[in-house]
């Protein structure tokens, strides 16, 4: 046993040399011998035997059978005490799931009370499926957080360990020629941006009232997004001023960002409100933007109020924001995808954090080309080059618009009265 | 082929020599002449494997050329447009084929080459394999995925499994089980499942879906198929079983002669309101050959009203089950045969007339109150138009009399992309015009301002010959066209290209999908083509419903060529007419 272990862990202990040289061997073990490991590993000690008595067989002759004798006679191997044969479904359901556990299906470990409750009221086999693979990816990101954590706290009290003893070796003072950059005084200079933006910049308003067009799961991960675009915001040159309208006190999106924020909700450098957008800003300067709008955007304007709606729907809704902007009777507009990016699959909506960093990019840049590397690679097989005669259309188009709109009708008025004069 | 490659060498020098002269870079050149060159082989290669494989199965393609003939011929001959119609099988098929640009997606290359073995290893040489072996997955299971794809033999699995217990105190996991299994089903080796299923039965107090599936597959074909029964019991006890456990079931219980249970298990399945396999169906068909069972006739009777009712159609070898059946019936001169329909609905065998297609005025009501309700309303109005848009429609609508034809302007008008879109819009409205048709041209707004395809003049020359209706920008048009055509009553007529499966979508159940579809094959005009002098050809309507029927001295079934590749919003065109003599 001790032989195999080593010769794995070398292995895993190579890849990992750099972060942690002084492993013990024990401990590494309790990390990684989850149950199936366990087994695995222990099958192998007849494999070192078996050779031998094989080689007295002669090897033409092959045992094919002899290991039906072996599977039949020996016990059972899942749960062994089959006293209540008529059991309730919930000891089935939990049966069920650890045989696909081990036919290698996507399914959780452990399962509590309550998700076997919800799994067992998925109507179908493949929502069941579907709900234990989303178990499945949960505790195996938890599980991959733990060990993360603990390789942490490993290198850090190896490198406290490591201080100590530089600082027995080398007891000297450290002077710096520059002022060091210390986190705070970053956030102290991003808040004083975020300020500036809260009284000049332009407005990003997200509109917060899909509350209930969600499922829990989906409001969760769309105040996910709204975090991480908030993030970006605040990291940015020149952050726009977010507004969270129709956010209801106490609803379920106040809750979950409270709870999300603790204590910095209230220091936040954002406004929010439950009011509407339309009664804080003039309708036709706002443009509300929606995947589904007709509108394709073509410039980033400066003087307009954006709105995006956030709203994460994992069963497709269609046209639900359209449908608010329309009965607002408000301009919408949707990105210009289709005509910077050669569009592979999937849907055309993004994420709000890609929005929010597409749109600060277009603020600061007012390149499409710049912007559009947000929109996630797998969606999109790269940027389209604009063919010439693509490029002729916009040109003429250009020319059009100018000779019948932007040239008024009285500058040619005036044109030719000045011919007519001289 | 052989010149060509003798040209492609002869040539050679010749580029080398004439390059300097065009003024290129000597490296330049070699890439040219290597690009060419590469072409060169890559092409008898295609060429080469061409001929190999039409070698190897000349028989089968032969057939298949010769029955593709003989279909070419017979639609040649008899110039059934109805080949070609919007809803008739295949039809999505072939448009599909006439835009070949969607490149084919090519085969992600292999990463793991191992040779699977093709006779039973012993464990020194399964030992090796697994050296041999560099994916990251766990080599055993990874192994026997890949053997239950290519269908290696059992024996060979057989030894993996040993292999595998004899390092394993003599044990093996679940899923080298089940895919062992699946092994023996394919291959039919009803002893070898026999044993995995004591095995299961030992080890394991309950299995999960796809290792009873398998069991319940291998087991009814043994002696012991009634224990198929109990581990259908089993899937019971945590989920509703698939129709192919049913299928299975009731095939075995038809195997072994139990006609009481077999039809209570398919009384089981339809109250679990799934769909039976036609497979099941026709199990039914083939069994009841030669009896004369009044009730067993009955049942199957039933059974084609229920295709009739669930729009199902069966496949051509259950069309032929069905025909043997009717035929073999003792007493009862059924007589059957394959034919198609005449486009006036009368069928080509007996020459009666298939039902029309035309909805009841009850039906049409019904559908007209789900359609305002569930596609244009659907639960938020701003979805699809906007309130104040439907009432300027709706005042509209009843203003002007009742319309025989509803065009979908900018559908129609992008029929043809090289044709200016208001010129084929305008042939289109004045063609229809000079018969006498109260016209309806639906559009968006942006149709009225000038531009280069859309040309104000014969804008105006469309709306002096239709009535118009611009939506907003930012609405859609189809629900208006749905709208417009069902208050027009029972004999308006739309054009578009469009084949709705959204807005079906949209209807809540099935019947009401099966009404949409009938009524929509029954009032769907589409254009087939455009002649030089601007003439549009139109598609004729079918006037006949696809789908069984019966008046009890016959039964006609539609049912589906296995040449042809049908989509679910598309019907057969091929019929099985069955008739009494008497």
């Amino acid at each position: 046993m001790s032989v195999f272990l080593k010769m794995n862990g070398s292995i895993i202990l190579r890849s990992l040399a750099r972060f942690l040289v002084p492993f013990t061997i024990p401990r590494k073990r309790r990390v990684l011998c989850s149950g199936v490991l366990q087994r695995y590993l222990s099958s192998k000690i007849p494999a070192v035997s078996y050779p031998n008595k094989e080689s007295t067989s002669p090897p033409e002759k092959l045992e094919l059978d002899s290991w039906k004798i072996t599977m039949k006679s020996s016990v059972q191997d899942v749960s062994a005490d089959s006293g209540s044969k008529d059991e309730d479904p919930v000891v089935a359901m939990k049966e069920l799931i650890e045989m696909w556990r081990l036919l290698g299906r996507e399914v959780p470990e452990h399962i509590s009370e309550e998700e076997l409750k919800t799994a067992m009221e998925c109507v179908s086999k493949s929502s069941k499926k579907k709900y234990l693979r989303y178990l499945y990816i949960k505790e195996k990101a938890k599980k991959a957080r733990q060990t993360k954590k603990e390789l942490k706290a490993a290198t850090k009290e190896k490198a406290i360990k490591d201080q100590l003893l530089e600082t027995t070796k080398e007891d000297k003072q450290q002077n710096f020629l520059f002022l060091r950059l210390w986190d705070r005084n970053m956030d102290t200079a991003m808040g004083w941006k975020g300020a500036q933006a809260m009284q000049f910049g332009q407005p990003l308003v997200f509109d917060m009232d899909y509350g209930n067009y969600m499922k829990p799961k989906e409001l969760r991960n769309t105040v996910c997004q709204l975090l991480e675009s908030e993030g970006w915001n605040r990291r940015d040159v020149d952050p726009f001023h977010i507004y969270f309208c129709n956010l209801q006190v106490g609803g379920v999106y106040h809750k979950e960002l409270v709870r999300r924020y603790e204590e910095k909700w209230s220091k936040l450098l954002l406004t929010t409100t439950e009011k509407s957008y339309i009664d804080l800003f003039p309708k036709d300067s706002i443009i509300y933007l929606t995947a589904d709008s007709p509108n394709v955007m073509t410039t980033f304007k400066h003087d307009k109020i954006y709105v995006v709606g956030s709203f994460v729907d994992k069963g497709t809704q269609k046209g639900i924001s359209l449908a608010k902007a329309k009965r607002l009777k408000l301009a919408t507009e949707c990105l210009p995808l289709d005509r910077y990016l050669q569009w592979d699959t999937g849907t055309k909506n993004l994420t709000l954090d890609q929005m929010m960093r597409i749109l600060l990019c277009l603020k600061n840049t007012g390149s499409w080309e710049e912007a559009l590397r947000f929109v996630p690679k797998r969606k999109h097989a790269g940027y389209l080059e604009i063919s010439p005669s693509s490029q002729e259309e916009l040109v003429n188009r250009l020319k059009r618009s100018k000779t019948f709109n932007s040239f008024p009708k009285d500058s040619l008025k005036i044109h030719t009265q000045k011919r007519w004069l001289k | 082929m052989m010149t060509f490659c003798f040209t492609g060498i002869r040539s050679l020098p010749k580029l080398w020599k004439s390059n300097p002269y065009l003024g290129l870079g000597p490296g330049h050149s070699f890439l040219s002449l290597f690009l060419e060159n590469c072409y060169g082989i890559r092409n008898q290669q295609k060429w080469f494997s061409l001929k190999t494989v039409s070698a190897q199965n000349t028989k089968a393609v032969n057939l298949l050329i010769a029955k593709a003939r003989y279909l070419r011929n017979e639609g040649s001959s008899k110039q059934v447009s109805s080949d070609t119609h919007l809803f008739a099988a295949g039809a999505a098929k072939k448009r599909s084929q006439m835009n070949p640009h969607r490149k084919d997606d090519a085969l992600p290359p292999m990463r793991n080459t191992i040779q699977l073995p093709t006779k039973p290893l012993n464990s020194e040489e399964w030992d090796r394999l697994k050296e041999d072996f560099k994916g990251r997955a766990n080599f055993e299971s990874w192994i026997i995925s890949q053997m239950a794809q290519s269908c290696s033999s059992v024996d060979v699995a057989k030894s993996l499994l040993a292999w595998v217990a004899a390092k394993n105190n003599g044990i093996v996991g679940y899923d080298l089980l089940v895919k062992y299994l699946y092994l023996c089903v394919v291959h039919k080796q009803t002893s070898e499942i026999i044993d995995v299923y004591e095995i299961m039965k030992a080890r394991y107090k309950r299995l999960e879906s796809g290792g009873y599936t398998l069991l319940i597959q291998g087991l009814i074909h043994s002696d012991r198929w009634r224990e198929a029964l109990l581990l259908l019991e089993d899937v019971k006890k945590v989920m509703i079983p698939s129709k192919k456990n049913y299928n299975d079931c009731i095939e075995g219980a038809l195997l072994h002669q139990d006609v009481n249970l077999a039809w209570n298990l398919y009384q089981e399945l339809l109250g679990y309101d799934l769909i039976p396999m036609l497979k099941t169906l026709k199990a039914f068909f083939d069994f009841g050959k030669n009896i004369k069972d009044d009730q067993y006739s009955n049942k199957l009777f039933d059974i084609l009203l229920y295709l009739r009712n669930n729009h199902l159609y069966p496949e051509e070898s259950f069309a032929h089950s069905i025909k043997t059946w009717f035929e073999s019936v003792p007493g009862e001169h059924w007589k059957g045969q394959f034919t198609t329909v005449k486009e006036s609905g009368q069928c080509l065998g007996c020459g009666k007339t298939i039902e029309s297609i035309h909805l009841s005025s009850e039906e049409y009501e019904s559908l007209k109150g789900k359609i305002m309700k569930d596609v244009i309303d659907g639960g938020d109005l701003y979805k699809k138009t906007t309130p104040q848009e439907l009432e300027r429609f709706q005042n509209f609508v009843k203003c002007c009399p009742p319309f025989d034809i509803v065009i979908d302007g900018l559908n129609v008008a992008k029929t043809f992309p090289k044709a200016r879109e208001s010129q084929v819009l305008l042939d289109v409205v004045s063609q229809l015009a000079k018969q006498n048709l109260e016209l309806l041209v639906l559009g968006r707004k942006h149709m009225l301002t000038q531009h280069s395809r859309w040309r104000k003049d014969e804008m105006k020359m469309v709306q002096k010959q239709a009535s118009c209706f611009f939506a907003d920008n930012i609405s859609e048009d189809d629900p208006f066209l749905l709208y417009a055509t069902l208050h027009s009553g029972n004999h308006c007529k739309f054009i578009t290209k469009d084949l709705m499966r959204d807005h079906k979508a949209c209807l809540h159940n099935a019947k009401t999908q099966h009404l949409f579809f009938k009524w929509q094959r029954g009032h769907q005009l589409a254009i087939l083509n455009r002649l030089p002098g601007s003439k549009i050809i139109f598609q004729n309507i079918p006037s006949y419903d696809t789908v069984v029927q019966t008046t009890g001295d016959s039964w006609h079934i539609p049912y589906d060529d296995d040449m042809v590749e049908r989509y679910s919003y598309e019907v057969p065109t091929k019929w099985l007419c069955l008739h009494r003599k008497t």
